[in-house]
């Protein structure tokens, strides 16, 4: 029997979020622990979060998991640990150790497959030099995959939200689209071509683009997942107290992800992230109504947006290109507080 | 009953339906964006939608497309009124980029109701340019009413070579419902001629004007 995962779910990947306004409401009643060794909490909603253990170590702790976003299982642990392992690459840090979190419908699927899902994560976590020591499973339908991990950082070289500057340019390391083409692939809508390149993509480690990072001493960044490009970008203004410009015309598309736009193949995750992030959103009055939505698709395992100044663009560029992420572009700009925090342009 | 069945079926013969029940996103959208690629400016048609994230998906996708809808619900089932405007309404101004939000329009618990193409008694000629002057001034109200409903010879108000033609059709794109006397508009032989709202039997005017906090009736 031939195993697909995706005819289990309606909302795979990313795309399986609690609405972000809707986290935002309950994470307010969340009180932060203090401790003068939190280095970087919810507050500022970033990836992950980090905790000092002296003056020359800190840990990075995350986790992630979500249902299907392919049909094949060990397709599906690889791109769940990628995605997972992403958010400690985000913040500039190494990751080290992690446990599995899997959820499994053992009465309706083969044993093969649950055996499949975790050899994709443990594959993958070995490419990133990561250890997995456990993990937890329930019986669960539909199934569910991703890690719990825990990384190395200087306690002074934290990658954060909050670290976008004026004057900087924003760097986006892989192509946006992910979101769109899955929803297209459940309606056969999507090119062959198109739904590999997408699995490509998210199966790519963010660890090159983390190696450039640290190289140029960035300050600023974040990954894009669940909450869609410009849903992160606008996290990302508002954790720095900037505004920031993006060109949705420099932003590189998979395939035909702006074709299956344009026939309403519109995932709702987009809808929801549009919702979320239109009041802080000043949109040109001439923005493609495709581009905005494509803005707010939501990825899974998606690239870095890498807050970089300008003067380094043009290397920083270069070498991720040389790192093999050869869709990287500068989208736009970070600029002093000027009205709304994100400006999205054609 | 024959004459709800005669109208249903006077209805559905003018109107396309576009049925996305048991369909899960982003299928329903898919299916609106079709109808609208395939209808010219003008054109109406329906959408059924059976559950709450298609219906929210589809509103806002008309929404930002600068498309005039309105929206019914029965046991369940939303019909969506989608009518095609003209695809040219993109601003360019520099100005206009620097008013950062669409205005919103807020409507208030009460329905405009015209019997009439004229406005009270006496002179003719009179009558018509009151309702024209009327029909203007609605959307400088504070609020906007919530549908506005024609029948008997009101419905000449939305005909296309009606005066006040083009200020309804803005009204219909501030987002007010409007809503047209099926009958009225076959007796006299309007149905070419009316292309906004939706046509409507004597139930569902009923049923509006008797859930209607206020009913004007100039």
């Amino acid at each position: 029997m031939k195993i697909d995962l995706l005819q289990m779910v309606e909302n795979g990947g990313c795309s399986a979020k609690i609405p972000p306004r809707q986290l935002e409401e309950i994470l307010k009643y969340l009180p932060l622990p203090e401790d003068p060794n939190i280095l970087v909490d919810i507050d500022t909603h970033d990836d992950a979060g980090v905790y000092k253990v002296n003056d020359e170590l800190a840990l990075v702790l995350t986790t992630d998991f979500f249902p299907p976003v392919c049909s094949d299982p060990y397709e599906f642990g690889q791109i769940a640990a990628a995605n997972s392992i992403s958010d400690v690459y985000a913040m500039g840090g190494t990751p080290v150790v992690a446990l599995n979190i899997l959820m499994f419908p053992a009465a309706r699927l083969p044993m093969e497959a649950y055996a499949e899902i975790l050899k994709g994560g443990s594959d993958m976590a070995s490419e990133a030099g990561l250890r997995i020591i456990g993990g937890h499973t329930i019986d669960d339908f539909p199934p569910k995959y991703g890690l719990a991990v825990v990384g190395y950082i200087h306690p002074e070289k934290i990658i954060t939200n909050a670290g976008a500057r004026p004057g900087d340019s924003l760097i986006l390391t892989k192509p946006i689209g992910t979101g769109t083409i899955l929803a297209g692939q459940r309606l056969n809508m999507a090119d062959r071509k198109d739904i590999d390149e997408a699995l490509r993509l998210m199966k790519l480690l963010n660890k090159s683009g983390a190696e450039v990072m640290k190289k140029y001493d960035i300050k600023g960044a974040t990954d894009v997942t669940g909450f869609g490009l410009a849903g992160h970008i606008l996290k990302m203004a508002r954790a720095s107290k900037v505004s920031v410009r993006i060109n949705m015309k420099k932003v590189p598309l998979i395939g035909n992800a702006y074709k299956l736009i344009d026939e309403g193949c519109i995932p709702g995750a987009a809808f929801r992230n549009l919702e979320y992030a239109e009041t802080d959103t000043l949109f040109a009055p001439d923005l493609d109504y495709n581009l905005k939505m494509l803005a707010y698709d939501a990825q899974t395992s998606g690239g870095l947006i890498i807050s970089a100044s300008h003067d380094l663009e043009k290397k920083i560029i270069a070498e991720l290109k040389d790192a093999g992420l050869e869709d990287s572009s500068v989208i736009g700009y970070v600029t002093e507080p000027a009205g709304k925090l994100v400006h999205l342009d054609n | 009953m024959f004459f709800f069945v005669f109208l249903r079926s006077l209805i559905f013969k003018i109107m396309r339906i576009i049925d996305t029940q048991g369909q899960q996103c982003p299928a329903p959208i898919i299916a609106t964006k079709r109808a609208l690629k395939e209808s010219a400016a003008g054109d109406s048609f329906e959408v059924l939608a059976d559950n709450k994230t298609a219906l929210d998906n589809i509103s806002r996708f008309l929404k930002d497309n600068k498309t005039a809808y309105s929206v019914m619900e029965n046991s369940g089932v939303w019909t969506i009124t989608v009518t095609k405007g003209n695809k040219d309404v993109i601003l360019t101004n520099a100005e206009v980029y620097c008013t950062p939000e669409i205005p919103h329009f807020s409507k208030g618990d009460f329905i405009i109701v015209f019997n009439s193409d004229k406005m009270g008694e006496g002179d003719e000629e009179l009558g018509r340019l009151l309702i024209s002057n009327f029909i203007k001034a609605i959307k400088d109200l504070d609020k906007l009413p919530n549908k506005i409903i024609f029948y008997n010879n009101g419905v000449k108000l939305g005909s296309i070579d009606s005066p006040v033609y083009e200020n309804l059709k803005e009204l219909g794109s501030m987002g007010v419902g409007m809503l047209f006397c099926a009958t009225c508009t076959k007796y006299y032989s309007l149905e070419e001629k009316i292309k906004i709202g939706t046509l409507g039997n004597m139930f569902e005017i009923a049923q509006v004007m008797a859930s209607a906090g206020n009913i004007i009736k100039p």
